[in-house]
Order: structure tokens, then C-alpha cells, then sequence
């Protein structure tokens, strides 16, 4: 050893590599939590994916392509053996074709045929009608989660000076978005459905989930009100406007995209829910579109078909095989797209706006 | 530069100094100023916060309360009609059936041992237990004289309930015709008062000749016990003397038996405070019965939590560990990437999980399961595909993101001087880490992971599709496989059966009061949860 | 924050006035020095409390109208709190209350319950320590008060925003973008725009709070020249942690130590020769 020694070499030890495995760990699990993620996602993607890609079908009238799985209603899908030939079809499809060839035996002078079909419920046609309704739903329920999530946090951000109030109404907000949402579901068909007499309606399901996402909304409103200046208050108020003026032309103006874009998120949550609109607002199948209605106030008052439901309804109600699956695949494809689009909007505007708006 | 703006003073009009205005009359609603008014309807908002907390628990209290009323009429329906009665005497034939179910089981035992062991074929293997199959057989004859009782008396108990049922419809029948003023319908509804003690003669009048029956059983259990035969395994032979402790046991239950069914009033009242205990430590959640219907919490509690406990027990490691990896150590592009990842992750509905888990994870599981490499692992292999663990695992995945992001939260409130002064006494990362970071940060931590149980325990979809739906609380004598075995959650069975009860039903009451308790468990923890982050924020200073 | 025990550890006080201290900047001489002036504000017995705490003892002060008055002190010593307390910007602040005396503005009470803060804010405009332009165009801006009492005459604003900017000698640098946002402006520019916001409501008096500290030399001179021709038509108030900005720029000044005032006299008189030894002691650069 004739090198002089380096005192500040490093130096190999057990605990060198004890710390190098124990690192390792670390990463193996934020990996494994991300490939969980990603196998959920491909899982439903891939299978989901072909379900819809197939349903596209032209048309003779404008715009000459539609989508049979997004803009039809669902149906029972028949399997059957017909001339030694296997063959699926709606329920419709099934009639028309059933009643074409009792017609061409008639007329052939022979017995009508026999079909022997086994049927699947919903497991043909479309999911269109719950698409409908949960856009319906979210719309609703965000316009007035947001009018009173924005109004809170205005209070709680620009008026309230702390006192046990403010704190007693922080602390049930805290509170609230704990509140397991089944308890929501619950507390909607009880108030709601039954005390309220609005029975399974949009307006059941709007108010529960409204109620649901409202902590949200009002975290994200309250952290959007903080983000504008103080200056921007004092400014205003220095030159002589009052409270409101000041808030609503020199503080919402500057909140608002930021309140809007943090809110998506809870757009995703409303949208994602199934349990508070199991028993307030979803339909298991609804022949009428929304607005097939006779007068105007039953829009509010009628249930709807929704897409979580719809999943749970197709994966929990009927049987696994390889004529269900399409459906079900295909319905938490179209879900999981919807949701993921608006939750990745989320994320990517949340970042934007926080590099954009530096005052 | 101020010196070059000296001017000659102005000449100074003797002005009046102008009227200095800073009163002013503004337009008032109720008292209020038009701002005051605004303020006061933002307040009314905000306060919204509060009114659905209080909503919520008004609401759930209105449809739930009732059930404690509902459920001492039905179990005191369960006393008059004579039910309890015969339950008694059930009880007996089910201890004896439960230990013939021991003595099959060693059979099964037995089998296999000759089977596989001795390489006899079951046909030989059947011959060779030929001996204790006769012994078996004369042993689950014994209770026959019992299970004649129990029969015949379900029977008669049942027909008096129906009776009960039938006389009550009546009356509400009768009610309602008074109410609307239809008394001619209202009269000619009939009600039969019924003459419980009359009713039940026949039930209480075979106390003697029962409990002589039962000491006849247990004089043939002795009997036949005495003359049971060895047999062929000799490795089963301690079971068999289990066997014979068992029933020691089984029959020392008796005379208590006895003294409870010639005690027993029919009248004596049923105290308030056993429908509360009864719902909360009932192990019993049973529906829709022909007998009794029983509304246990505990199968459903422990349903719930033993998802939770699978799901956190996956989720904590996973979801510290990638906070700590993340914020300790990951570059910026990976941070960049991984955080929005997982909190994408938090996005996908649960009830997509749910479908995953049916579709996909359940198989998976059971197939792995059965894999040979991983028979060691307590619990495996088990058959069936949806259970406890096939719920936990993907409660995990939701779980993760809220722990992850929580505890990235907290780790990033740890000071940096914190760091810093480890560093600087030559701390290595890892060191510092887990000797300071960690443990500075570590309220925080824990208040996340509950804040994760919160939401895992209150998460419906995932334990409604995956969790299996058996309403029992699974058997904890065999171990791990009790997490293997499907289970039934609080929410699930909200989820459930709420759709199909009677409003206003005992039923219907029931799930609203198993809402109440879930509603007071997410606020328990969330309070926990709050007072560890307060704790934590003083400690930090 | 000064402590009591550093401030008579480094500076054992000179007492006797015989001996002048050299200063190191001089108090010009100013137009309207000897002329007598109105009072317009009177601060009589004023206490003031965040919560608890106790952040102004005992305030008496008269201010003249259409002079310049200077508050320095070292930080925390609550200049900029009775800055606030002229018009009432510190109502916004959790806990605050006046426990004690009145402020006046031309012998009425403004603290009392029928005054309208927003009508005296109209009154008594504010120019914040850190410029504050609202994310508006440079035209939006400088109306923005005008906006909020409802006039909608474009011709009228119009006339506002010009003489307002000019007033803030600002006009030839912005007239060609009126139109572009306020916050791409400098930021001595941006400041004087928060000057022209403030003199477009017309008040009578202007509160300034540190109005230079954030920016350069030339910006500073700037604003400070402003100052001079705008007291032609406004009383103006500045709190300063600046003792050449105090000297060059007031007529009056006020020096407050802990909350209370130590001695109010001509500017020529506090810097040349101040009668309370912390006032010297401060002037001369001893401590704060």
C-alpha cells in the first residue's frame, strides 16, 4: 500500500449497501404503486378500447358516422344458432329478423323456424342514455356545489375574521370531506327523496353530490383567493371602494381560473361516484332520453341512467362471459376515459396556471 | 435635487376649507347596508358547511331511530311467540350437530392419510373406517329424540308469530279504516286477541318430557362414546381424544339447558339497553328470515375492517415509501412525472376498481394463489375469488395516493435546517432520513394513513363487488385464511340492500342506523386524524 | 427591532445640545418654511391595540394642511400602524381596536360609528410600501375609483386619466400605451401609477407608506419630486425608514420610538437639532 492514504475516500461498508437495498425499496414501491396503476388502466384501455372502435357505423344522414355503443340505448343481446350459423343481435335486431323469417317459412309453406336463444340483459346496444346522465348529473350538481363552495370561501377568505365561528364552520368542512360517501347517498334519500318528496330525481342527485364535493370546492376556491395579492384588496379598498366592489372587480376576476381549474378535480369526483346516487338519483335502465319529457318541471324531477351505475349495474347483475364483457369493458373504458380526461385537464391546468399567474 | 424646486411661495387665497363629507346615508335592508347584506349571504354560505353536517346526522337519526323501538317489539315478539324457547333446545341439536361435523372431518382426515399416506385405494381406505362409520353413524343418531322436539315446536312457535303478524296487519288495517271515518269497514275487519299462554301451552307443556329426552341424548352420547373403536390413522388418534373433551363439554352445557328452559317466561320484558348492545355486538346480521331476523353490526364491522387492515397494511409501506423516495431523493423530471402519476392514480372511480377486481384481480389472485412456489404464504391457496383480500388490494390502490400525498406533505414541512444540521455532522442520507426526517415528520405521517383508513373505510364500490358479500364473521381459528374468505363491510351492505327494503321497515332502520355508525366512525377518525397534525405542528415549533 | 438595553449600551446620550453633531446630510431650505398652515388632522390621547397588544400609547399630533409631514422611526415603532389608522385601513386587520382618544380630520371624529370608511377612504387616498397595480391597462387603472362610484362618462374619465397622470408626472411616459397592462411598467412607474390612482378620486390628503423603499435611486428622486408638487394640492403624510427622504422631502416631521411619539417638530429642527437625546440619537444614525 503505497498510495497515500485519502482520508476523505469513500469507504465501502455494510451499511453503505444496507442503505443502497433500503433505497432500492423505496423506489420498488413508488414503481409498483405506478405499475398497479398502469395495469388498471391498460387493462380497461385494451379491452375496453375495441368495443367502441367496432360500433362505428356510416350512416345516410348527416354526419354520416355514428358510434352505435355511445349513441344508443342499451338492449338485451340474444345468442342464437341459425342456420348452423352462431349470431348475436339486439333485442330489436332479433325481433325484426325473428319475425323476417317466420314470414319467408309462411310464405315458403314450411313450419316456422324454432330459435333457441339465450339473452343477456344490456349487454347489447349502446350506453348513451347513461352518458347523458351523468353529464346531466355533473353539470348540475357542479353549478351548485360551485355558486356555494365560491360563496363560502369568499366569506371564510375575505370577510370572516377569525373567531369560533369561522373555526367551528373550518372544522365542519374538515369534517365533511371525510364523510364516507354512501353516508351522503343515505342522507340524500333521506332528506331529499323521501322528507323533500323529490323521489329518484336529477334534483336528489344534483343536491347529494353538490353537498359531497362541496369541502373540495371550497379548498380549492379558498387556496385560489389567497393566491391574488393582498395589494390588490388594500389598493382597491385605499381608494375608497367598498368590500364587494372590491372583491368582485379586483379579487374574483384574478381567482376565478384558478377556482375554476382546481374545481375539475372535483368534477372528477363527481363524476366518479356511484354511492351517493345509488339510491337518489340512478336509474338501472331508462327507456326516455332526459328530454323526453311532457312539461318542463319534470326534467328535475326525473331519475336517470348514469354511467357509474351502469358499470355496476353490468358487472355486479349479469354473468361473466365473452358476450357481457364487451359491454362491460366497453362502458369502463368510455367511463375511465371520461374521468381521466378531466382529471389529466386538471393536473396539466393546474400546473399552467401556477407558472402563468405570478404577480 | 429638491433645493433646484424652490419656487416662490404661491399666493394664498384665503380659501374656505372645502366641507370635508365623510358621512353617508346608505340604503339599508333590515338594518343592514347593501355590503353588510352581502356579507351576511356569504356568511349564510359558508355556514352551508355546517347545516349538511348537521343535516346529515338529523337525517340519518330520523329514518334510524326508530329501529331500537322496531327491533325490542320484534324481539319481544321473539320471547312471546315462544321462539326463544325453541332456540334453546336448537341450540342443543346444533352443539351436537357441530360435533358430528368434528367427527367427519377426522373421517376426511382419515381418508386422505390412507389415500396418499398408505397408498390404499377408497375403496379400501372406505373398508378400513368401516368400524368408526358405524360409530359415527350411531353417534349422530343420538340427538334424534331433540331434533323431533325442535321440528315439531318450530313449527307451532312459527305458527303463533304468524298469527301475531297477521292480527297486527289487521289492526293497522282497521286503523286506517277509522282514520278516513269507514267504520263499517273498520268493523268488519276481524281481530282475534291472542291468548299467548294458551298459545304457547303446548310449547311449555313438553319442558318435562324434553328435558327427559335430552337425558336420554346424553346418556346415549356416553354410551356411544364408550364403545368408540380405535383407528386405523394413529396419528388422528389425539383429535379423536379432542373429540371425546368436546363432548365432555358439550354435556356440561346441559343442566343449564334444562334450567333455562324451565325458567323461562314468556312475559318477561325485554330491556331498551339489549336492542342497543344487540345491534352493536350482535354477531348476527340476518334478513329476511322466516324465523327471526337479527341486525348484528359486529360481522359487518369486522367486514370492514378487516378490508382496511389488508388494504393499509399494502398501502402504507407503498405509499410512504414512494412519499419518502419522491421527496428525498427522486430528481425534479421524476418528481414531475411520478406526482401527477399518482394523483392521476386517485382519479380512477372505484367503481371501475370494482369491475377490475371482478374481471381481472380476483382470478389473478386465485391463480396465484394456487401456484405451488407460493404455498407458504399464510391463507394460500383459497378457492374462493372474491374475498377479503381481492377488496384489500385494490382499497390499496386507493389508498395510496391519499397516504402518498399526505405524507409528501409532511415530509415537506420538516425544516430544511433539520436536514441540514444532520448533513453537517456527517449524517448520511439515509441516516438523516430515517433518523430525523421521519421521525420529525412522523405525526403527519400517521395522521395521513388515517386520514387513508378514512377514506378506505368508508369506500363503498370496490367492497360491494369484490369483498364476496357473505354476511358471517370470518372463522379466526384457521389463522390467515380468515383473510382470504369473503366478508361483508358496512358499506357494502348499505349499498345493497338498501334498494330493496320496505321504507320504514325494521330493515330499512337498520341500514340507516349502520350509516350512523359509519358516519360517527369517519368523524372519529378524522378528529384523530386532526389532533396528531395539531400535536405535530407545535412540535415542530 | 430596537431593545431598550442596545440602544443605551451603544449610544451613551449627549444631553447638552452645546456641542452640534456634524450631520451627514443637509435640510434644504424650503419655500414654505415659516409660513403658518392650517391644522387639518389632530391626533389627540390616541391608543391603539392589535388584540392585546398594546401599538400605540398616548398619540398627540397635529398635521398641517398642504404640507408635507414625514413619520420615521425604526421598524415597529408603529408609524406605519397610525399611518393606517388615518384612514382606517387597519379596520381590515383581525383584533384591532382604539381603546382611547380620537383621530380627527377638519374636527370631525373619524373613528365614530357613524363615519362611513369607504366615504373617507374616497377622502383620504393610500400609496402602499410595494407598488400595487391591479393586473388592468394603465387606463383601467388609474379610473378604477371613478369606476367604482359609477361614472361612466367617457369624456369625463378620459380627462381624469390624463390629468391624473400628469398630475403623477407620468403622462409622457405611458400616453402612447394607455392601453397596456400596468404591470409591465418599472418600478418607479409603477408606483407614480399608484399615485395617479389615488389622486384621480381627488382626496385631500395622501397617505404614503414607504412609497420608495422598493425602488432605485432614480426612480425614488423621482417620486420624491412628485411629492414636492403635489402638496401644492394635497396634505401628504409619508412614512419613511429613509432619514435623507424625511429631510429632503417634508416640512414636518414626527419620530416615534415604541409605539410613542418622541418629538414632533419642523424637519429643519429635527435633524439640526433635535431636543430629545433618542431623536438625536436616531437621526444621527446611532441605532435603528
Amino acid at each position: 500500500m503505497s498510495e497515500p492514504l485519502n482520508p476523505f475516500a469513500s469507504k465501502p461498508s455494510r451499511s453503505r449497501a444496507f442503505e443502497k437495498v433500503i433505497l432500492g425499496l423505496f423506489r420498488v414501491a413508488t414503481y409498483f404503486v405506478l405499475l398497479c396503476g398502469v395495469i388498471v388502466f391498460a387493462d380497461i384501455v385494451f379491452k375496453g378500447a375495441p368495443t367502441v372502435a367496432r360500433a362505428f357505423k356510416t350512416t345516410s344522414t348527416f354526419p354520416y358516422v355514428t358510434n352505435t355503443f355511445l349513441f344508443t340505448a342499451p338492449e338485451s343481446l340474444y345468442v342464437f344458432e341459425h342456420d348452423g350459423e352462431k349470431k348475436e343481435m339486439g333485442d330489436k335486431e332479433y325481433r325484426a329478423f325473428r319475425e323476417a323469417e317466420e314470414a319467408k317459412a309462411l310464405a315458403a309453406g314450411q313450419p316456422a323456424p324454432k330459435f333457441k336463444a339465450e339473452s343477456y340483459v344490456y349487454s347489447a346496444g349502446g350506453i348513451w342514455p347513461a352518458i347523458v346522465g351523468t353529464v346531466l348529473l355533473v353539470v348540475g350538481s357542479m353549478t351548485i356545489a360551485l355558486f356555494l363552495g365560491v360563496c363560502s370561501a369568499i366569506f371564510l377568505n375575505e370577510y370572516a375574521k377569525d373567531g369560533p365561528v369561522v373555526r367551528f364552520i373550518r372544522l365542519a368542512i374538515l369534517n365533511l370531506a371525510g364523510v364516507p360517501s354512501i353516508v351522503f347517498g343515505l342522507f340524500g334519500f333521506g332528506m331529499f327523496v323521501i322528507f323533500f318528496g323529490w323521489n329518484v330525481s336529477l334534483m336528489a342527485g344534483w343536491f347529494t353530490l353538490a353537498f359531497m364535493v362541496l369541502p373540495v370546492v371550497i379548498t380549492a376556491s379558498e387556496e385560489s383567493l389567497k393566491a391574488v395579492p393582498k395589494g390588490f384588496r388594500e389598493g382597491s379598498l385605499a381608494l375608497g371602494a367598498t368590500k364587494w366592489q372590491t372583491i368582485r372587480k379586483n379579487v374574483l376576476p384574478y381567482a376565478l381560473p384558478g377556482i375554476l381549474t382546481s374545481s375539475i378535480l372535483g368534477i372528477a369526483r363527481v363524476a366518479g361516484e356511484t354511492a351517493p346516487i345509488m339510491f337518489t338519483a340512478a336509474y338501472v335502465v331508462r327507456d326516455k332520453l332526459p328530454w323526453e319529457i311532457e312539461k318542463a318541471s319534470d326534467f328535475f324531477f326525473q331519475g336517470v341512467m348514469a354511467l357509474p351505475y351502469h358499470i355496476y349495474v353490468v358487472s355486479s347483475k349479469i354473468p361473466q362471459n365473452e358476450y357481457t364483457a364487451r359491454v362491460q369493458y366497453g362502458t369502463a373504458f368510455v367511463f375511465l376515459g371520461i374521468v381521466a380526461l378531466i382529471a389529466a385537464a386538471s393536473i396539466i391546468l393546474r400546473n399552467k396556471l401556477r407558472s402563468r399567474y405570478q404577480w | 435635487m429638491s433645493s433646484a424646486s424652490i419656487t416662490p411661495p404661491p399666493p394664498k387665497p384665503p380659501v374656505q376649507p372645502k366641507p370635508f363629507v365623510i358621512h353617508k346615508e346608505r340604503t339599508r335592508f333590515f338594518g343592514l347596508t347593501l355590503d353588510e347584506t352581502i356579507r351576511a349571504f356569504f356568511g349564510g354560505n359558508a355556514f352551508m358547511a355546517v347545516v349538511v353536517l348537521a343535516l346529515i346526522t338529523i337525517f340519518l337519526f330520523r329514518e334510524g331511530s326508530a329501529f331500537f323501538g322496531q327491533n325490542r317489539a320484534s324481539i319481544t315478539l321473539y320471547r312471546t311467540a315462544g321462539l326463544e324457547y325453541v332456540d334453546y333446545m336448537r341450540a342443543q341439536q346444533e352443539g351436537h350437530t357441530a360435533l358430528t361435523r368434528y367427527l367427519f372431518d377426522i373421517r376426511l382426515r382419515a381418508v386422505r392419510h390412507l389415500t396418499e399416506n398408505e397408498a390404499l385405494s377408497v375403496a379400501e381406505a372406505n373398508a378400513k373406517l368401516a368400524a368408526f362409520d358405524e360409530f359415527a353413524g350411531r353417534y349422530s343418531d343420538t340427538i334424534e329424540p331433540v331434533r323431533g322436539f325442535v321440528s315439531d315446536l318450530t313449527d307451532v312457535a312459527v305458527a303463533i308469530k304468524e298469527k301475531y303478524t297477521i292480527n297486527e296487519d289487521a289492526k293497522t288495517e282497521r286503523a286506517q279504516f277509522l282514520a278516513t271515518g269507514m267504520t263499517a269497514e273498520a268493523d268488519a275487519v276481524k281481530i282475534a286477541e291472542i291468548d299467548f299462554k294458551a298459545e304457547l301451552a303446548p310449547l311449555v307443556g313438553v319442558t318435562p318430557m324434553y328435558v327427559e329426552a335430552a337425558n336420554g341424548v346424553a346418556t346415549a352420547i356416553n354410551d356411544v362414546l364408550a364403545t368408540a373403536p380405535a383407528l386405523p390413522v394413529p396419528s388422528l388418534e389425539s383429535r379423536m381424544t379432542r373429540f371425546k373433551e368436546l363432548n365432555r363439554e358439550y354435556l356440561a352445557t346441559f343442566p343449564e339447558t334444562q334450567r333455562k328452559l324451565e325458567t323461562w317466561d314468556y312475559l318477561k320484558p325485554v330491556p331498551a339497553l339489549d336492542t342497543v348492545t344487540g345491534f352493536l355486538f350482535g354477531k348476527q346480521w340476518l334478513t329476511a328470515s322466516f324465523w327471526q331476523d337479527w341486525y348484528g353490526l359486529v360481522p359487518l364491522f369486522v367486514g370492514s375492517l378487516m378490508v382496511s387492515i389488508i388494504a393499509l397494511f399494502l398501502a402504507v409501506p407503498l405509499g410512504v415509501g414512494a412519499a419518502i423516495y419522491i421527496n428525498q431523493f427522486a430528481g425534479l423530471r421524476e418528481q414531475r412525472i411520478i406526482k401527477p402519476a399518482i394523483e392521476f392514480i386517485s382519479a380512477i372511480p372505484s367503481v371501475v376498481l370494482g369491475f377490475f377486481g371482478i374481471a381481472v384481480l380476483g382470478q389473478a389472485l386465485r391463480a396465484l394463489s394456487q401456484w405451488e412456489a407460493l404455498s407458504w404464504v399464510p391463507g394460500f391457496p383459497f378457492s374462493e375469488r372474491l374475498n377479503a383480500l381481492t377488496a384489500g388490494c385494490l382499497l390499496a390502490l386507493i389508498a395510496v395516493p391519499t397516504i402518498f400525498t399526505l405524507a409528501e406533505d409532511a415530509l415537506n414541512n420538516v425544516p430544511r435546517s433539520f436536514k441540514e444540521a444532520s448533513f453537517a455532522l456527517g449524517a448520511s442520507r439515509m441516516q438523516t432520513i430515517l433518523r430525523i426526517i421521519v421521525p420529525a415528520s412522523l405525526s403527519g405521517i400517521v395522521s395521513a394513513v388515517l386520514l387513508g383508513l378514512g377514506r378506505v373505510i368508508g369506500e363503498t364500490m370496490v367492497v360491494l363487488l369484490c369483498a364476496g358479500n357473505r354476511i358471517a364473521i370470518p372463522d379466526f381459528t384457521q389463522g390467515f385464511t380468515a383473510f382470504v374468505q369473503p366478508v361483508h363491510t358496512m358499506t357494502g351492505i348499505i349499498a345493497q340492500e338498501m334498494g330493496e327494503v320496505v321504507r320504514g321497515e325494521i330493515h330499512y332502520r337498520a341500514l340507516f342506523m349502520v350509516g350512523l355508525v359509519l358516519f360517527f366512525i369517519a368523524l372519529l377518525i378524522n378528529f384523530l386524524a386532526q389532533k396528531i397534525v395539531r400535536k405535530y405542528r407545535i412540535s415542530i415549533g | 427591532m430596537v431593545n431598550v438595553s442596545s440602544l443605551s449600551n451603544a449610544a451613551p446620550m449627549d444631553t447638552s445640545s452645546a456641542t452640534p453633531v456634524s450631520r451627514a446630510f443637509k435640510v434644504p431650505a424650503r419655500a414654505t418654511d415659516g409660513e403658518k398652515a392650517d391644522t387639518l388632522i389632530e391626533i389627540e390621547n390616541f391608543d391603539f391595540y392589535y388584540g392585546a397588544k398594546q401599538a400605540l400609547f398616548d398619540i398627540n399630533l397635529k398635521l398641517d394642511d398642504k404640507r408635507v409631514t414625514a413619520f420615521i422611526g425604526p421598524s415597529g415603532c408603529g408609524k406605519s400602524t397610525l399611518l393606517r389608522c388615518l384612514n382606517r385601513m387597519n379596520d381590515l386587520i383581525d383584533g384591532t381596536s382604539v381603546k382611547r382618544g380620537s383621530v380627527k380630520i377638519r374636527n370631525i371624529d373619524i373613528n365614530t360609528r357613524d363615519v362611513d370608511p369607504i366615504e373617507l377612504r374616497k377622502r383620504v387616498g393610500m400609496v402602499f410600501q410595494k407598488s400595487n397595480p391591479f393586473p388592468k391597462s394603465i387606463y383601467e387603472n388609474v379610473i378604477y375609483g371613478l369606476r367604482i362610484q359609477g361614472e361612466t362618462n367617457k369624456a369625463k374619465l378620459d380627462e381624469v386619466v390624463e390629468k391624473s397622470l400628469r398630475g403623477a408626472a407620468l403622462w409622457d411616459e405611458v400616453k402612447d400605451r394607455l392601453h397596456e397592462s400596468g404591470l409591465g411598467l418599472s418600478g418607479g412607474q409603477q408606483q407614480r401609477l399608484c399615485i395617479a390612482r389615488t389622486i384621480a378620486v381627488s382626496p385631500e390628503i395622501i397617505l404614503m407608506d414607504e412609497p420608495c423603499s422598493a425602488l432605485d435611486p432614480i426612480a425614488t428622486a423621482k417620486v420624491e419630486e412628485l411629492i414636492h408638487e403635489l402638496k401644492k394640492e394635497f396634505t401628504i403624510i409619508i412614512v419613511t425608514h429613509s432619514m435623507q427622504q424625511a429631510a429632503r422631502c417634508s416640512d414636518k416631521t414626527a419620530f416615534f420610538y415604541m409605539g410613542k411619539l418622541i418629538e414632533y417638530a419642523d424637519t429643519r429642527m429635527i435633524f439640526m437639532n433635535p431636543s430629545n437625546p433618542q431623536t438625536e440619537a436616531y437621526v444621527s444614525g446611532r441605532f435603528g
